[in-house]
């Protein structure tokens, strides 16, 4: 039979099957009646005609069977989508980790210094700025009359006080990626931190001015979202007030211009418009994440005045709001300590950031901790008495690794300690104690996680804040007369979710922020009878036109590659591990004590058997060879310019925060630092984590990253010299997973 | 002018063919039904059961709603029927809201595994070879649409459409055995 090339006549095609769907309709109703077609059509290969019956009983059948194999295949999708976004998950706050303890050794370190000793000169830079000098400081750094905009200047040109059109004009232009210049970025910030001034650290709302309010979480620097939101919901104006709940940058790559629009239209609209400060929005944090490297590379010549200024401003971002006196909106959460009345005192432009321990701050800590040395105890940055509650559960205690890591800076500092005779006045310390709570509330509000059971634990996942339970809710709520709490701080898959008895939301609206297709954002809409709405929404066009199955497969090659990268940091570890479950060095083991060997080293709660199929290719009777694993794991291999390789996976294990303290160091922001300095940084690092690195491979290390042998390393370059590079093809062994290069995590 | 349930297997019980898991006792006893897992089976499910586990708290504990998610994950394919059947034939405002733990759920998964008509491969081209008119290979991409809109344990059109997402041609048809290759593949 020849099969028909032409392209069938639609409208005709579609009057038989509006004719088919009658027919079957007229068939379920009577199912001894039975459309024409089916009693006429023979069996294509038997050539028999089956009773009308038998046919419509095997097109069920067929309908059936089609069914469960789709529902099959969407079922192991979604395993595959939950494995990736599983990864992603603890990738991310294992990372965070990482972060507190290098907060808990600065704390320490702090506690120690003294005036005399000319070594720590470098912290006391950081740490002991006094206010008048900061207040110095920001007139020179006010000097935007000093810059000069060239005429021939491509982007947009602002005049204050602000315009719509002005605000229009920059929103157009950074989605056409042009840059707004320093000089209109300092007026702009120097504008905003006046402004800022003046709000009390809760913002009231009243909806009754408005049809309804509009409520977004996280952006984190994906302007895409930002522009897709105004898009839908229009920009903000004197009939569409915005909240916005924190964690503006870092992570994405245009968070200096959500800041500036969001910033730009504050002005505006200052009644419309309000910002709530995020864990984010921290000059430390953003050392780390990603938006200090930003802005410094964007603005080469003023980032680091734009830099100054902006962490003054953060500290002046209004810690809260609340609209009608009935929702409550804050970035991270609460804790059981929780009091608005307290939050509302408090001098919030002191805490600039919450990892700028204030002086003694870590030494109160200490001295809670030996107290109830007995127990074994967790300890957050702001949550120091409660018991763990969850000791199945493979997370590392801060409160042990701080120990450990006090007792040998401990000895290293002793000794100076003695001869500044430093210590603390009882008035000082009762001063200290005020502080600490005022911090407290703080951290708690920025940093905290909701959990299911009751209750009130530190959160030892993010070392900051704690998780609180429906219980905690309902007290803090019921305490204030407040109905719902808005927050934001976690992703979520569909942008929006409900805990607590509807009682808590979370609002996420950087869309895709593991990776395209990873999750979607949402805002809402609040009217006067503060029911939420939702708005979900998933930026970038390739999303949409990818299949369910593409954009799982591709989230999930993304997650993996950043697992084996994790993976190979931990290769010595790994191996210790997996031969002291193979004693007899046969090198096998068995697949249940690979998972096992896997989660004792890693403590990321993965889902090791389900994943074996997508790490392992070849394992016989149920035993693996690891060695052979590892060689085609290592697909990837750290630039070649690095002798020593086990000093290499030491440095890069800790490049992230490597990278924290080098810029900090370098506090003028040159991206150079000395010798002398990498050379210090490196020995304290080095006596916290308890390696043994001697200053001979150091020195070599060091020499050997000095590329342009000019007695100083570019930090770029030093960064630069870690990123993991794809083996040539020529050496790489073939590997059932394509290798995708992937940036850093930044 | 919505088909009743019950009206689908009336047509069925007249000829023979059998129907998926015919049900011959009413309801479902896990406490009758043999674990015949391996150790290393049931390891292995109780990672993907953590997998499903969406309590905050990882209290292994997984909905009614996903417990048909998780056995077809694991390997399985039963209608949705079956599932109801094992769940012991729970309300529609339930599914969402009462759990099930791992002990509850391993019998239940049992239960599915062992059941015969599973379907091959062939089955499967069998199955859509009733829809090809012309016996030539391709079946009309719209006709499949609307029979798994229609017939059996309905789709939505937003399934149908993630199902059929660029497998069909200029003429709108679609070769099956390559479209079986393709689901059967996910």
């Amino acid at each position: 039979m020849v099969a028909k090339m032409i392209r069938p006549n639609l409208q005709v095609y579609g009057r038989q099957i509006k004719r088919k769907i009658r027919k079957e309709q007229k068939c379920q109703q009577h199912p001894h009646s039975v459309p024409k077609e089916y009693s006429l059509h023979p069996d294509p290969l038997t050539r028999q005609f089956f009773s009308p019956d038998a046919t419509r009983a095997r097109s069920m059948r067929a309908a059936l069977l089609i069914q469960r194999w789709y529902r099959q295949y969407v079922a192991r999708l979604e395993m595959r989508r939950r494995c990736s976004w599983n990864i992603f998950q603890s990738i991310e706050y294992s990372g965070e980790q990482d972060h507190i303890k290098l907060y808990n050794f600065f704390g320490c370190l702090m506690d120690h210094f003294t005036p005399a000793s000319s070594q720590k000169k470098w912290i006391s830079h950081i740490f002991h700025e006094s206010d008048a000098f900061q207040e110095m400081e920001l007139e020179r750094y006010f000097s935007y009359k000093n810059i000069e905009v060239p005429d021939v200047h491509s982007g947009p040109h602002l005049t204050f006080p602000l315009t719509i059109s002005n605000v229009t004009e920059l929103v157009d232009a950074f989605k056409n990626k042009q840059k707004l210049h320093a000089h209109y970025v300092l007026r702009l910030l120097e504008k905003t931190l006046m402004l800022l001034r003046f709000l009390p650290n809760i913002n009231h709302v009243s909806t009754c001015k408005y049809k309804e309010i509009t409520i977004c979480g996280d952006l984190h620097g994906h302007l895409e979202d930002l522009l897709l939101i105004f898009y839908k919901n229009g920009f903000p104006s004197a009939e569409t007030p915005y909240v916005f709940n924190g964690d503006f940058v870092d992570r994405g790559k245009e968070s200096i211009e959500i800041l500036l629009v969001l910033f730009a239209f504050q002005l505006l609209y200052p009644h419309d418009v309000h910002l709530n400060r995020g864990n984010h929005e921290d000059h430390i944090v953003n050392l780390r994440y990603g938006f200090t490297k930003e802005v410094l590379g964007k603005y080469r010549v003023h980032g680091k005045q734009i830099l100054r200024l902006l962490q003054k401003i953060f500290s002046w971002l209004p810690l809260v709001t609340v609209i009608d006196h009935k929702v409550l909106i804050l970035h991270g959460g609460i804790s059981d300590k929780t009091d608005l009345n307290l939050i509302a005192k408090l001098d919030r432009q002191r805490f600039v950031s919450v990892f700028r321990p204030m002086r003694g701050e870590a030494s109160v800590r200490q001295e809670e901790a030996e107290r109830d040395d007995g127990r074994r105890r967790v300890q957050s940055l702001s949550y120091g008495t409660a018991v763990r509650l969850r000791p199945d559960l493979p997370r590392h205690s801060l409160h042990s690794a701080s120990r450990q890591e006090v007792g040998s800076v401990e000895e290293e500092l002793s000794e100076r300690r003695r001869l500044a005779g430093l210590g603390l006045t009882s008035e000082q310390g009762s001063a200290k104690v005020l502080q600490t709570d005022a911090w407290r509330q703080i951290v708690d509000v920025l940093w905290s996680d909701p959990m299911a059971q009751d209750g009130c634990v530190p959160n030892e996942v993010r070392g900051g804040g704690c998780y609180w339970g429906p219980d905690v809710t309902q007290k803090v709520l019921d305490r204030h007369k407040l109905q719902l709490l808005i927050r934001s701080h976690e992703c979520k898959q569909e942008g929006y979710e409900f805990c607590h008895n509807r009682r808590v939301l979370t609002i996420f609206s950087a869309s895709n922020y593991y990776d395209v297709g990873s999750n979607r954002g949402a805002y809402i809409h609040l009217g006067p009878d503060h029911i939420p709405h939702f708005k979900p929404f998933q930026a970038s066009r390739t999303t949409r036109e990818l299949t369910l199955r593409q954009s799982v497969g591709r989230t999930e090659r993304s997650a993996l590659q950043a697992l084996r990268m994790l993976l190979f940091t931990h290769k010595s570890e790994l191996m210790r591990e997996f031969h002291q479950h193979d004693p007899q060095h046969t090198g096998l083991i068995s697949l249940r004590n690979w998972a096992v060997a896997m989660e004792t080293v890693l403590h990321l709660g993965l889902p090791w058997r389900v994943l074996r199929s997508q790490l392992v290719s070849s394992s016989h009777d149920g035993m693996l060879n690891y060695d052979d694993w590892f060689n085609q794991l290592s697909i990837i291999q750290p630039n070649a310019k690095i002798a020593n390789t086990s000093l290499l996976e030491t440095l890069y294990k800790h490049h992230s925060n490597l990278e924290t303290i080098f810029r900090m160091i370098d506090t003028d922001h040159s991206g150079l630092i000395s010798f002398e300095e990498f050379h210090q940084t490196w020995k304290l690092l080095s006596s916290h984590l308890q390696t043994n690195i001697s200053d001979k491979a150091i020195s070599e290390l060091a020499e050997s990253i000095d590329f342009n042998k000019d007695g100083s390393i570019d930090i770029n370059e030093f960064m630069e010299a870690f990123r993991l590079v794809e083996q040539s093809r020529a050496e790489r062994k073939p590997s059932p997973i394509s290798a995708e290069q992937t940036t850093d995590k930044h | 002018m919505a088909p009743k349930k019950k009206e689908e297997p009336k047509p069925a019980a007249a000829p023979k063919p059998p129907e998926p898991e015919p049900p011959k006792e009413p309801e479902f006893n896990p406490a009758e039904v043999q674990i015949e897992f391996t150790a290393e089976q049931i390891e292995d499910f109780k990672d993907a059961f953590q997998l499903f586990d969406r309590t905050p708290t990882n209290e292994m504990k997984i909905t009614f709603a996903q417990c048909g998610d998780l056995i077809r994950a694991l390997g399985q394919n039963p209608t949705n029927a079956e599932v109801l059947k094992v769940l012991g034939k729970p309300k529609a405002e339930d599914m969402q809201v009462k759990m099930l733990d791992f002990d509850q759920f391993l019998p239940m998964h049992q239960h599915i595994c062992k059941a015969k008509d599973r379907g091959t491969f062939e089955d499967f081209v069998e199955g859509l070879r009733v829809f090809d008119k012309e016996g030539n290979g391709t079946v009309m991409g719209a006709e499949l649409r609307h029979v798994l809109a229609t017939l059996g344990e309905k789709m939505k059109e937003d399934e149908v459409e993630q199902l059929m997402a660029g497998q069909e041609d200029a003429n709108g048809c679609i070769n099956y055995e390559a479209f079986v290759k393709h689901v059967m593949a996910g």
